[in-house]
């Protein structure tokens, strides 16, 4: 059986030419799980996208997504933002990661691709991260007035408003958000693979090899 | 609506407010011209032609639309966020919830990126149940959607009948997975339960008895009526490079006239073993849209016809038990069935690191999801790209120059659905 999921062209070759066309821009690239990642220069991002999308070759037509992802753990530069490009004449896709940081801009590539006015807005409401270039970067998704930015790792899943309709004011008033009982965010990890805590019998682990670790996904025999 | 910190003063404004006093008040009493000013209505969030909670702000000169703002968002419920604290498995309800429309084609990317990441084998009559179902999801979504576009253009009766078409469908999915609408079928590693032979025979009948009767006899109402095209043709022209440049994707781009269809370049489980033509459009306009889902429902009864004549018997769901639970019976007798069974519905499985972006044709067009796995049982991040997105996005060029009226013909022929738009 073939594998199940999309089967678009081979990666042969991909990094090569992006390598060429990009030049400097580019810090990184690597094919991970079958997908080309390319980790770029955030002031560079524009003049790689506008390559990816023009060199003969790459041909890179579609804006197909701008996703955020907040890696707290990382400390300065915890965004990183991922466009992900589709090539509708060699019927290829690739992502293009670019980082940074709360207070600094990413430039806008709504001048390359119309559709990333939007997608770009959405980054901005879910995580903070400004773009430089974008004419009309407003909240997209969020309540008119909201605050705070919510697919941040720091901000709870409970929010910190409420809302309900107020028969005396008549109207739906804000009020800080009320739990009945504690979140309950269970720990499902066991302990023998996750856990950072210390276990009766953990000492022995220096002294014979325990299980094996996890394999990571571009690991995995397919 | 008061209370709002940043609410804008159209909001104060009656909904439907389409004329004020002043907009036609002389400029000079003794010359008598009327002094016209644009003017700005809410379409919206509550209108039946709106398909869910869209609320546009219409800048118009007259009747002519001169700038389109779509305020998306009222139906946010924080999805991605959600999925951040549950395993897996909990996760693929969640998608049934985006496009309520067509279920199973959204849990289809979630299922498809969790193969990728973990490297699962599905076997092949899971394949072709999963391919099988996505179709008959496909013309369940596009019934609708052909309906209420001809609602939406002022036509009552083909609604109807395409509604009792649509209707049928929701029985099968009942008899696949026990629920209507929200099926939650679809399993890392193939489906969940096995169909019994009945239901695929029935499948197979009404396919081609009341399911064609009904279709065709509806389209037939529509297709070639004057005042039907009056109201479609020539509406909401995209050119290729602006489908291109937009995003489009699905019956949209290939309305503009790209021949662009995952199933057919990207093959995903087994439509590379399917024969299915990919209707594309000549003018890219509303009638275009409307005539592409048209024969894509064909294509779809054609792709089901395979699926049923050539699916193999055996497993439909992967004999890896870290990913999937064991059969019921064996969990009876066997202590490692049980305990697997036990920590599969507890933990869940734990998706190796890496990140995908996994992409399938929904009815609707590309419907992607982006996974971050960390290597534990929950995802660290899930970004579901929605079709609605982009393609709302261009109602502001597509609407520009148009009637009011015309706002309805193409939304429709947009064909969004507001739980995968807003999330």
């Amino acid at each position: 059986m073939p594998s199940s999921y999309p089967r678009f062209a081979a990666n042969d070759g991909v990094i090569d030419a992006a390598k060429a066309a990009l030049g400097d821009d580019l810090v990184e690239a690597c094919e991970r799980v079958g997908e080309i990642q390319l980790h770029v220069k955030r002031a560079g991002l524009v003049d790689v996208l506008r390559a990816l999308r023009d060199t003969p070759g790459l041909e890179y037509q579609q804006l197909m997504e701008i996703a955020g992802v907040d890696y707290p753990a990382r400390g300065d530069e915890r965004f990183e933002v991922v466009y992900c490009l589709l090539s509708l004449t060699r019927n290829h896709r690739l992502h293009v990661h670019v980082r940074t940081d709360e207070a600094t801009a990413i430039p806008s590539v709504t001048g390359l691709w119309p559709v990333a006015g939007w997608l770009e807005r959405e980054v901005y409401d879910m995580y903070g991260v400004l773009f430089d270039g974008n004419p009309d970067l407003r909240r997209i998704l969020t309540d008119y007035g909201f605050r705070g930015h919510p697919l941040r790792k720091d901000f709870p899943q409970t929010g910190y408003v409420e809302l309900r309709y107020s028969e005396a004011d008549k109207r739906v008033v804000y009020e800080p958000v009320q739990l009945a009982q504690d979140f309950r965010n269970f720990d499902f990890l066991s302990p023998w693979e996750g856990g950072a805590y210390q276990l009766p019998g953990d000492e022995k682990a220096a002294q014979a090899p325990g299980a094996p670790t996890p394999l990571k996904a571009d690991e995995v025999k397919r | 609506m008061a209370g709002l910190p940043d609410a804008p003063d159209i909001l104060r404004d009656s909904a439907y407010a389409l004329s004020s006093p002043d907009a036609l008040r002389p400029a000079d009493p003794t010359v008598g011209d009327v002094e016209i000013k644009n003017y700005t209505i809410n379409f919206g969030p509550q209108h039946p032609a709106a398909h869910g909670v869209l609320r546009l702000v219409l800048e118009l000169d007259g009747e002519i639309v001169e700038r389109v703002d779509p305020h998306v968002g009222l139906l946010h419920r924080g999805t991605e966020k959600l999925m951040e604290s549950r395993p897996y498995l909990q996760n693929i309800p969640y998608f049934d919830r985006f496009d309520y429309c067509s279920p199973l084609c959204m849990e289809h990317s979630f299922v498809l990126g969790i193969e990728k990441l973990m490297g699962l084998e599905v076997p092949e009559r899971g394949q072709y149940l999963r391919v099988l179902f996505a179709e008959l999801t496909r013309i369940s979504n596009h019934l609708l959607n052909l309906g209420s576009h001809i609602m939406d253009v002022g036509a009552m009766t083909p609604n109807l009948w395409l509604f009792e078409a649509r209707e049928d469908t929701y029985g099968f999915f009942e008899r696949a997975s026990g629920a209507r609408m929200h099926m939650n079928w679809f399993r890392p590693g193939g489906v969940h339960q096995d169909v019994p032979l009945k239901l695929l025979t029935d499948i197979g009948d009404w396919l081609d008895g009341r399911f064609k009767r009904l279709f065709e006899d509806a389209i037939s109402l529509v297709a070639d009526n004057r005042i039907f095209k009056q109201r479609n043709v020539d509406i909401g022209i995209v050119s290729r490079d602006d489908a291109i440049a937009w995003g489009f994707s699905g019956p949209m781009i290939r309305a503009a006239g790209i021949p662009w269809d995952i199933r057919r370049s990207q093959p995903y489980d087994v439509y590379d073993r399917m024969e299915f033509d990919v209707p594309v459009g000549t003018r890219g306009d509303c009638y275009d849209r409307f005539m592409v889902r048209v024969e894509e429902v064909r294509q779809s009864a054609r792709i089901i016809k395979q699926c049923l004549s050539q699916m193999p018997e055996g497993p439909v769901l992967t004999n890896d038990r870290k990913a999937a639970p064991p059969r019921r019976g064996e969990m009876k007798r066997s202590m490692e069935a049980l305990i697997h069974h036990f920590k599969l519905y507890t933990e869940g499985f734990h998706v190796p690191e890496g990140e995908v972006y996994v992409a399938t044709e929904s009815p609707k067009g590309e419907f992607g999801v982006y996974i971050v796995a960390d290597g534990t049982n929950k995802p660290y991040r899930v970004k579901v790209r929605p079709t609605a997105f982009s393609h709302l996005q261009a109602m502001d060029f597509m609407m520009k120059g148009h009637m009011l009226a015309d706002t309805t013909a193409i939304l429709s022929a947009i064909d969004i659905v507001f739980g995968e738009c807003d999330r």
